[in-house]
């Protein structure tokens, strides 16, 4: 109790951060942690066709995916497709992050606005209109072609490029809103002061807009990356069936296949790999501008 | 170093016109300070100076060379901005050394160099330090040193003192002063602080509503007001509204007549009275205006005695006296003769309001 009474009025004691605390790490312990024991203890058991899920204690379902070309493909065309997306959405939306962040216009809250209103709608209900839009009867063709400009109707659909555009789409407004609020917390005058200094537009960005941005940056990242490398209604519907990523190999092999270990298995590896490189990613960022 | 020029410099935003059409030419190695009420255009002129804010009209000039349409970063003018600016992300070293990277010098001269603009601002010691580990002075000082060292045509400073404490800021302004005539930069200073103009200013620049009311050196415009404005903006004065009643005459609206400096003004007029010039006691009755009023207000300021004496209904006048222990101090409701000399009554046309 002495402790207690010694604190400065005001400032929350131990107890009561733990208090705060509470809530939150019980919902991620039910809601988290323990689907993930489970999945993890899942991938080490047997598959027996006919039987399902067998008890064991196996690294088989780790040594089929990693000796199996097949999987091996999927998983470096997952990583492809999100580093892809990742840094396409950086270099879109840092660009357009700082235009909304320091723009004094009046119309900048329908800007705003106008960045969030993709999220409203659904990933999947997104990529059925790019399907009509890009199907080989779809909009853009129909049009090039009446126009008389291609015979051949494009090959748009069903392409990584598809899938790349798509994840794009669905995830710049992620990015520019991580880097919006935080470059809007960069006073103006620093930037300013550079000028003043003889610094160019280029070289103020890198010398200290950029390293100043960098928690926005690194949050952006990987929060896009996180997201891409996930995806799973863009790569089905604009990749089509031959387009296999992780995430909906995950679904097909719980879901169709019935193999769990299997499935506990590729989940663990899609986790994996997506831990690893994105903190391969921010150790990259870091050093490069801190 | 070089002179500055500005030519009918002129700032719009929409059918508000923030600056108009404000010529000034700053000599070379001149402390000139941009002194005025807030909102009334000051930092937006530093900042059509400094390149941030494209002006609407007008010119301006570094030496022979137009700035009109060159961007910030061609301009080598050294900008303390009033939050300082620091880049929070690099050592004092770092921040001083900034400008001289951007112009390509080697690092044994920027080295060199560094070390002695912190010298100079008196921060050695200081170089490995991030500003957050600053106090506002010394932050200020680094914001100093960094517009110093890349040898600006001129130094721009925008209220560079206005976040430093009441006992800081006098050091710092006569450190910055100081500093400006050892390397005779030509510096143009904003500020809305007049004891602080009048202190630092080689000369003076008072602004209002966008537009220069005059330009002078302190006595210029302390002893001799263009008008109404500059007499009630640079020192103080009390006012006695009234009518000018011929060739140096006046009637106050109270019913006193007084004698006053010549002026054009005729019909309705404004009498300024410096405070100090005022005398009070046996002294003021050979004095060619004088009158007799009750002391309504007594403030002590320390060395001086501010007695605010009630003329009559109307006309008020505020004299300062020195304080003396060994005086007699007036008392708030004694009755007490005021005099001034007519030299001391400078009159001006009524202002539209
Ligand atoms: N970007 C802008 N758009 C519209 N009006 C502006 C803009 N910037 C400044 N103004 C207006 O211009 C006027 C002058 O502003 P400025 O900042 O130059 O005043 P100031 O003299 O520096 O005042 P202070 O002493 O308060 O700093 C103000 O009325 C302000 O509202
Ligand atoms: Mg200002």
């Amino acid at each position: 109790m002495a402790a207690v009474s010694t604190r400065p009025v005001g400032e929350p004691g131990n107890l009561t951060a733990a208090g705060l605390l509470v809530p939150a790490t019980i919902f991620v312990a039910i809601g988290l942690m323990v689907p993930i024991a489970i999945l993890f203890r899942y991938s080490l058991n047997a598959f027996v066709p006919g039987q399902l899920m067998v008890d064991a204690l196996t690294v088989a379902n780790y040594v089929k995916f990693f000796t199996d070309p097949f999987y091996l493909q999927v998983l470096w065309r997952t990583v492809r497709v999100a580093v892809a997306c990742t840094v396409f959405c950086l270099l879109f939306g840092f660009p357009l992050a700082y235009v909304l962040a320091r723009t004094q216009s009046r119309y900048k809250n329908l800007l705003v606005m106008a960045i969030i209103l993709p999220l409203f709608v659904g990933n999947a209900v997104r990529a059925a209109g790019w399907m009509v839009a890009f199907g080989s009867k779809g909009f853009v063709n129909s049009t090039l072609m009446s126009m008389g400009l291609i015979s051949q109707p494009l090959e748009i659909m069903y392409t990584e490029l598809a899938v790349v555009i798509g994840i794009i789409a669905v995830n710049l407004p992620f990015m520019v809103l991580t880097l919006q609020s935080v470059i809007e917390g960069i006073d103006r005058n620093v930037e300013e002061a550079a000028f003043s200094l003889g610094a160019s537009p280029l070289t103020m960005a890198r010398r200290v807009l950029f390293p100043l941005a960098l928690p926005g940056i690194l949050a952006g990242v990987i929060l896009t990356f996180i997201l891409a490398m996930n995806a799973y209604a863009t790569p089905v519907l604009l990749g089509g069936p031959k387009f296999q990523t992780m995430g909906p190999l995950v679904f097909s092999t719980f879901a169709q296949q019935n193999n769990w270990p299997f499935g506990g298995a590729v989940s663990f590896i899609l986790m994996t790999a997506t831990l690893i490189l994105t903190i391969a990613s921010s150790l990259l960022i870091r050093r490069r501008y801190a | 170093m070089a002179s500055l020029t500005l030519d009918a410099l002129t700032k719009r935003y929409g059918d508000n016109v923030v600056v108009k059409s404000v010529s000034l030419a700053v000599r070379d190695g001149e402390f000139l300070v941009l002194l005025g009420p807030s909102g009334c255009g000051k930092t937006t002129t530093l900042r059509m100076i400094a390149g941030f804010v494209p002006p609407s009209g007008g010119s301006m000039r570094i030496g022979d060379k137009d700035i009109t349409t060159l961007p910030p970063w061609k301009r080598n003018a050294g900008l303390v901005f009033q939050s300082y600016a620091l880049f929070p992300h690099m050592t004092v070293n770092e921040n001083v050394g900034f400008g001289l990277d951007m112009r390509k010098v080697d690092r044994a001269e920027t080295t060199a160099r560094v070390a002695e603009a912190l010298r100079l601002v008196r921060l050695e010691g200081f170089g490995e330090r991030y500003p957050r580990q600053l106090s506002g002075g010394q932050q200020q000082r680094v914001a100093l040193a960094r517009a110093l060292v890349i040898r600006p045509d001129v130094l721009l400073l925008d209220e560079p003192l206005s976040n430093l404490d009441a006992k800081l800021r006098l050091e710092v302004r006569l450190e910055i002063r100081a500093l400006q005539q050892q390397l005779g930069l030509t510096t143009v200073m904003v500020t809305h602080d007049q004891e602080e103009a009048l202190t630092m200013a080689d000369r003076l620049v008072v602004m209002s509503d966008g537009a220069v009311r005059q330009v002078g050196t302190q006595s210029d415009l302390y002893e001799r007001p263009a008008d109404l404005f500059v007499a009630d903006f640079v020192g103080r004065s009390t006012m006695i509204s009234g009518t000018v009643a011929g060739a140096g005459a006046f009637r106050s609206d109270g019913g006193l007549m007084l004698s006053c400096q010549l002026s054009s003004a005729e019909g309705a007029a404004t009498i300024a009275l410096r405070p100090e010039r005022l005398t009070l006691g046996a002294a003021a009755q050979g004095l060619a205006n004088h009158a007799t009023g009750k002391v309504t207000f007594v403030s002590y300021l320390g060395a001086l005695l501010d007695v605010h004496v009630r003329l009559n209904d109307t006309d008020h006048v505020v004299v300062q006296i020195p304080n003396r222990s060994d005086g007699h101090v007036p008392a708030v409701g004694d009755m007490i003769e005021v005099g001034w000399p007519a030299s001391a009554c400078l009159v001006f046309p009524r202002e539209v309001a």
